[in-house]
């Protein structure tokens, strides 16, 4: 639908001045480096000691599948946040309806895949899935 | 109101018990500067924010603590889950396991419950925001102190993810901060004005919305 290539996880954004007052772009992290980081924002991240953030990766094509899901759901709730305090700001409008696009139809596709993860889902026409699959904290989603 | 999507935020995977870890790690779930604290301290002064910014960024922080709530659950859950009565005893832990066994309660790595005298709303923004920059300040600490008393690589990973929510919280509410600072600064009287007609809106709506509700009760009935 759109390239955001050209804006993001190259220097676009990088080699804007750090700074993350309102009328300055920031710069952002691409969605996989971000959710990695746990940080979207390249000039808000701040690291601890010599830690390195853990690079995730998945197993299987279940866990890639969600993984991405992970990875566009908190690129766009991250622009949520900016968008709380700049909802002026429409080019953070556009990449925030990208990312947010694109995770309704990773989260269509997981659940026709592979059950609900809302029990608003369309997956339970025929039986009732919600309580089926594994709870997240027991692993869910996870194998 | 809220809906439940069944997935943590970011993935807790740990697969060595490590009851010592789990007895430290709770602090950040019913501690003073824990998630509980936090998703209650924003989503309690988010009712008074002068403007919908406000509003908007306590609301949607306030929940991603509650995601923050199911993360810390979920790793002290299963730092405990497979562990022997002496291995609970050996890390100090009976005290819990006579009182909740092996499931989850609010306390901080002292074992004190949790309390809401942890967090504060003043109706002031600049106070209000003032301390929630301090709370994902503290938070940030805390992460800190506890990544240094661990070695296990599947828990420093979701506590420096954890760590960094708080950075980017905090950043967000130094801006919203500023921008309060500035527009009280310039009116000075908006920020009653606006406290004022936000309550008695909010109560003339709560009063139509009971209305409401009773009549549409009365019709069913």
């Amino acid at each position: 639908m759109y390239n955001y290539n050209k804006y993001i996880g190259n220097d676009y954004f990088r080699n804007t001045t750090p700074n993350n007052m309102m009328n300055n772009q920031p710069n952002l992290y691409t969605p996989e480096e971000g959710y990695d980081r746990g940080n979207l924002f390249a000039n808000l991240y701040v690291g601890y000691k010599n830690y390195q953030p853990t690079k995730l990766q998945a197993k299987n094509e279940k866990e890639a599948l969600f993984l991405e899901l992970s990875r566009y759901a908190f690129a766009a709730h991250e622009l949520n946040l900016y968008l709380d305090l700049h909802p002026e700001d429409t080019t953070m409008l556009t990449l925030f309806n990208d990312y947010r696009m694109k995770t309704n139809q990773l989260m269509m596709e997981y659940e026709n895949k592979y059950g609900p993860l809302t029990v608003s889902s369309d997956e339970m026409s025929s039986s009732f899935l919600w309580e089926k699959d594994a709870w997240p904290w027991e692993g869910g989603s996870k194998k | 109101m809220w809906a439940y999507q069944k997935r943590l935020q970011y993935p807790v995977n740990i697969k060595k018990k490590d009851l010592r870890m789990a007895k430290l790690l709770i602090t950040q779930y019913g501690g003073s500067n824990g998630e509980l604290a936090a998703a209650l301290r924003y989503l309690n002064q988010r009712y008074t924010m002068p403007d919908n910014k406000g509003k908007a960024l306590l609301t949607d922080i306030g929940t991603e603590e509650l995601a923050h709530i199911e993360m810390i659950a979920t790793m002290v859950y299963q730092l405990m889950k497979d562990a022997t009565i002496e291995e609970i005893k050996a890390a100090g832990l009976d005290p819990h396991y006579a009182e909740h066994n092996k499931a989850l309660y609010p306390t901080d790595a002292n074992g004190v419950p949790f309390t809401v005298t942890y967090f504060a709303t003043t109706g002031d923004p600049l106070a209000d925001i003032s301390e929630d920059m301090a709370a994902e300040q503290k938070a940030r600490a805390v992460y800190e102190n506890l990544i240094d008393l661990t070695d296990d690589p599947d828990v420093i990973g979701p506590l420096l993810w954890l760590r960094q929510r708080e950075v980017v919280h905090f950043n967000r509410f130094k801006e919203l901060f500023e921008y309060y600072d500035e527009m009280f600064s310039k009116k000075p009287q908006l920020k009653n004005q606006s406290q004022q007609s936000n309550f008695m809106d909010n109560v003339s709506q709560g009063i139509n919305n009971l209305s409401q509700f009773l009549n549409n009760f009365n019709q069913e009935m």
